[in-house]
């Protein structure tokens, strides 16, 4: 168990600031920088370092989406149906987590970054975007003013078993690893199921808050969640991201997927480092 | 910026009535707790009575981890009001998961 000092609670605050911005920008939730930074920059335990991670999901997901409510770029409806896989891979996951190997787990999620950012990188171009307003979007598709295009963009959702399955696989992760899961459903909800970069993004950071949830509850009533240090980085986190949301919003597609990538191979690495200790 | 689209096919009010609840719900759930963290965090620092303090710090992580519960009921609500059952049915799973998540807590903290 960590000791909690004020220093150490700044630290975490600092961190969880940084967190958050880079997880505003990303769509990702900010808990992939944070657990490495705990577990391997300050020795927290894997399941402490994960509960604080979770709690700070929460609240990035929570104030982000409370900001752009409203503005049609959350996909309340596809977010709302693969929640219900989210949820419940997060469940299954806060569960198996007591009786899987972390070293196996963290191997296979450094396969999985690694592999999602070589998707991105090689589909820089592709926009899913459609400038028509009077196209139908269909039941689960969207329609939301993109300042890049200057226009309404209009999209179908394609592939919704793959969406389903990469939300269950992506809450799963979420409650043994404590991040939010996005760094599995934002590539593939953009890469193969017809989603912008931004409406993925913010449909993602929406459902993020609800499968945190799932696995934070478990964490809690193991008593895991530390009082001061979380409060620290929750509030960090909604500076961070606070920050990161107003720059987010002037940055261009392309760069957000380049910048995207680069996260992901550098995270790949992180837990390589990790699972081999 | 607000530019007139042809109408969904689905329901447009209602779907932006469920927006602007969402919102309020998410935005209120992440004032309380943030301050009650602030707070908690500054009280316990500056050596304040643990009791208070670590009342606080619990109360903004509870209701942290009450908001997105209190999304999903609020979403509920507004989807039996608009008779859309498929939606209604889809969120009341998950409120079922979550119940189950709180389950498996209890179960988890008797065992150890």
């Amino acid at each position: 168990m960590p000791v909690v000092t004020p220093a150490l609670a700044s630290i975490v605050f600092a961190a969880g600031a940084v967190a958050g911005a880079l997880g505003a920008l990303l769509g990702l939730g900010g808990g992939i920088f944070l657990v490495p930074f705990l577990n391997l920059g300050f020795n927290f335990p894997i399941s402490i370092a994960a509960a604080i991670s979770l709690t700070t999901v929460i609240a990035t997901s929570s104030a982000v989406s409370a900001g752009r409510a409203g503005k049609q770029l959350i996909n309340m409806r596809l977010g709302m149906l693969l929640e219900v896989a989210t949820a419940a891979g997060s469940l299954f996951g806060g569960v198996t987590a007591q009786f899987l190997s972390q070293s196996t787990l963290q191997r296979l999620f450094g396969i999985v970054a690694m592999v999602v950012a070589l998707v991105m990188l090689t589909r820089l171009k592709r926009r899913n975007v459609m400038l028509d307003p009077s196209i139908d979007p269909g039941v689960l598709g969207g329609r939301f003013y993109d300042q890049e295009s200057g226009g309404m963009v209009t999209y179908r959702v394609k592939r919704l078993p793959l969406a389903i399955g990469a939300s269950f696989v992506a809450g799963n992760v979420s409650s043994m690893l404590g991040i939010g899961g996005g760094i599995i459903k934002v590539p593939i909800l953009n890469a193969w199921c017809g989603m912008p970069m931004r409406a993925a993004a913010a449909t993602s950071a929406f459902m993020i808050g609800v499968t945190a949830t799932a696995g934070a509850v478990i964490y809690y009533g193991r008593g895991q969640i530390l009082p001061i240090l979380a409060a620290a980085a929750v509030l960090g986190v909604q500076l961070g991201s606070w920050g990161g949301l107003r720059f987010g919003q002037r940055a261009s597609a392309k760069w957000l997927k380049i910048l995207m990538a680069f996260v992901l191979i550098v995270v790949s690495g992180l837990m390589f480092v990790r699972a081999a200790r | 910026m607000t530019r007139h689209v042809k109408e969904r096919p689905l329901n447009e009010g209602g779907m932006r009535r469920l927006e602007r609840a969402v919102g309020v719900v998410l935005r209120v759930g992440v004032i309380v707790s943030s301050l009650c963290l602030a707070v908690g965090l500054v009280l316990s620092l500056a050596g304040a009575v643990p009791a208070v303090t670590g009342a606080l710090l619990q109360v903004g992580i509870i209701v942290l981890l009450c908001t997105p519960v209190a999304r999903v009921m609020v979403s509920t609500v507004e989807y039996v009001t608009d008779r859309d059952w498929p939606f209604a049915s889809l969120t009341t799973i998950v409120l079922l998961e979550l119940l189950a998540s709180a389950v498996a807590a209890l179960a988890f903290n008797r065992r150890i």
